[in-house]
């Protein structure tokens, strides 16, 4: 009786490691799993005073300034596979009574520019600041030439300045990347 | 038969098993029932365990999702399943890999003037837990496009991993006819050890009114910290030398630490007893090898503030990028340090009443008369049991009612009903089978989801071979 109680045992449980799988599953869905983060990142901002565009010590209009910074998170070999899409997103709030040119070059570490853009900023005035907004959306090929870049060359243009100029030129951007990150 | 055995052994190693060894406690007829309670009713006047085979215990569990749950045939695209399954989880839920392998084991009835049992052994364990961090799980799977406002909470990040082996020595005693004790000392030997279990700070983008620039992303009170002993002098050694190392480290070579084991029978009358252990009482000091990293502070990024500077006669621009990296550096400056740090061990608490009924076991009546005073044994019992154990974030519990069924001295049927963190549906069967001293028991847990591994959370089967004198 024993025995057979023993063996019944044995054979049950056999049985059902013997049965033990991993039933109605596909492992093989492991390789379709894709991870999109879409991330959002402050870029530049600054606020130029229109005293910038006047040298009062030669008084003299400054047409161009120009100033330029580092953005080692814009590229590199980590990022370039997996960016499928960034975008650009500017907010110019213009209390100057003047048009602005503002380009954005992106510049290798050679000083070879990569990706360039630029926009017009409508004029303002000190009682109502006028908002312009500049989005640029870049595929997959212009990613792959921002991805090169190391820095960023911002260059803002008046067409005409007085030393009786006043105003603030304000800048606030963001960058939007979408990452995409499969086997 | 013996194929049989060979078969059946194979495949059980090669099955996971479950933490909570609620089959194997106060299963009086094996020897690791004395490791779980060091004060359990001893029948037997010898024990020793065939070498490295005597007791195997594995387990992988996760708390909330199953592979079935991700991984099921169904139509629907995986990516969807996984964001379904994120959301499901909460940050309490957990995944776990806890594996025993008795390399030693033995034990022996000191029949002085006061008889008492000596057991003792060596084993290796493996233990890691890891919480789910929900908030970085959405962060990586999603980005923080669509939760401008949300804080990930640092506290999300909890993970432990210990490889240690334990010597061990234990006495049991029966003190009345009523009431037996044990204690059982321990010492650690930590092999590898990796945690991070009170983190704290949040990480935040918001937009704020008359803020610099369109976002604030935000490191509030941030206080993270990762301690590890018994890398860094693996670092860049061949395989064969880690192995050594190791081996080393498991004699007794490691961070050292001590333990305690205490556990009582309380035999109320012939049929009704209360059994109650601690384990694992103790804590390693990891005092060599050891490597710390701290992470503390409060930083706002808001973007680069570009100022136009007039630069005159070729001077260099403003290193905004530089500035920016060594301010988050200086406000949020990561530490590490090799300083010695003290870990408790993982503590659990079993306990159980035992009610035992029908007639009683074999030929002289279940009296063990070489060890005076012990309790006759009947066919059958059930009760109720309680686990618990310690874990970073609190304790974790299960709950068992039980029927253990003898079949003369030869054999041993347990069969459990468990609920869990894991499941509430947990039916588990053990059997203990004797030919001529050489015992072998084997437990099976979970055996509902047997069938369909996938759909479990946890799946266990243990295993032994040990050599009882009764």
């Amino acid at each position: 009786m024993e025995i057979k109680i023993t063996k019944l045992f044995f054979l049950i449980t056999c049985i059902l490691l013997c049965a033990s799988c991993f039933e109605g599953t596909d492992f093989d869905q492991a390789n379709d799993v894709v991870v999109t983060p879409e991330i959002e990142l402050d870029l530049i901002y600054f606020n130029l005073e229109a005293s910038k565009f006047y040298d009062y010590t030669n008084y003299t209009e400054i047409l161009v300034v120009q100033d330029t910074t580092d953005l080692d998170f814009l590229g590199g070999n980590d990022i370039n596979d997996i960016l499928k899409r960034a975008d650009f997103f500017f907010e110019f709030t213009n209390s100057i009574s003047r048009e602005f040119n503002v380009s954005f070059d992106f510049l290798n570490k050679q000083n070879t520019s990569k990706y360039f853009m630029q926009t017009t900023v409508a004029s303002g005035n000190e009682d109502t600041p006028v908002v312009s907004y500049f989005v640029q959306s870049l595929d997959e090929v212009q990613i792959k030439e921002l991805t090169k870049a190391k820095k960023v060359l911002v260059t803002v243009t008046i067409p005409s300045s007085s030393q009786d100029l006043t105003g603030v030129l304000n800048l606030q951007s963001k960058i939007t990347y979408y990452l995409q990150i499969e086997q | 038969m013996k194929k049989f055995l060979i078969i059946y052994l194979l495949l059980g190693l090669s099955v996971v098993v479950c933490q909570n060894k609620q089959l194997l406690y106060n299963w009086e007829v094996t020897p690791q029932t004395l490791l779980l309670n060091p004060g359990s009713l001893v029948t037997s006047q010898f024990h020793a365990g065939v070498p490295l085979v005597s007791g195997f215990h594995f387990n992988v569990g996760s708390s909330g999702v199953s592979v079935f749950d991700v991984f099921a045939d169904d139509g629907v695209a995986i990516n969807t399943k996984i964001t379904t399954t994120i959301s499901r989880l909460t940050s309490r839920d957990f995944f776990t890999v806890n594996q025993q392998l008795d390399v030693l084991t033995f034990g022996w009835l000191s029949k002085g003037f006061e008889p008492m049992y000596f057991s003792g052994g060596i084993y290796q364990e493996l233990d890691a837990i890891a919480y789910f961090p929900k908030d970085f799980a959405i962060l990586a799977w999603e980005g923080n496009r669509d939760y401008i406002g949300k804080a990930y909470d640092f506290n999300d990040i909890s993970a432990r991993l210990d490889l240690l082996t334990v010597f061990h020595f234990g006495v049991n005693k029966q003190i009345s006819k009523k009431l037996t004790a044990g204690v059982r000392l321990k010492l650690y030997s930590s092999l590898i050890s990796v945690s991070s279990t009170r983190n704290k700070g949040a990480f935040k983008t918001t937009v704020r009114e008359g803020s610099a620039n369109i976002y604030e992303h935000t490191v509030t009170d941030l206080d993270v910290e990762v301690n590890t002993s018994g890398f860094i002098s693996l670092d860049g050694l061949e395989q064969s030398q880690v192995s050594k190392k190791l081996l080393g480290r498991a004699l007794l070579g490691g961070n050292l630490g001590l333990g305690i084991d205490a556990g009582i029978t309380y035999q109320f009358d012939n049929e009704l007893s209360l059994t109650a252990s601690v384990l694992d009482l103790g804590a390693i000091f990891h005092t060599k090898d050891t490597e710390r990293y701290r992470a503390k502070g409060d930083y706002t990024l808001d973007g680069i503030a570009l100022i136009f500077p007039e630069l005159v006669n070729g001077e260099p621009a403003i290193p905004y990028y530089d500035n920016l990296e060594d301010d988050i550096a200086r406000e949020i400056p990561i530490d590490t340090i090799n300083t010695a740090y003290t870990q408790l061990r993982p503590t659990k608490i079993n306990a159980g009443l035992h009610y035992d009924f029908g007639r009683f076991v074999g030929d002289n009546g279940g009296c063990n008369c070489k060890n005076n005073g012990t309790k006759k044994k009947r066919v059958s019992q059930a009760g109720v049991q309680y686990y618990s154990i310690f874990r970073p974030r609190g304790l974790q519990l299960a709950g068992t009612l039980y029927y253990t069924r003898r079949f003369g001295n030869t054999l041993s049927i347990k069969t459990t009903y468990t609920i869990d963190s894991y499941s509430a549906k947990n039916i588990g069967a053990g059997m203990f089978l004797n030919i001529a001293g050489v015992n072998l028991f084997l437990a099976a847990d979970n055996l509902l989801q047997m069938s369909n591994l996938a759909k479990a959370n946890s799946v266990s089967l243990q295993v032994g071979l040990n050599y009882i004198l009764n």
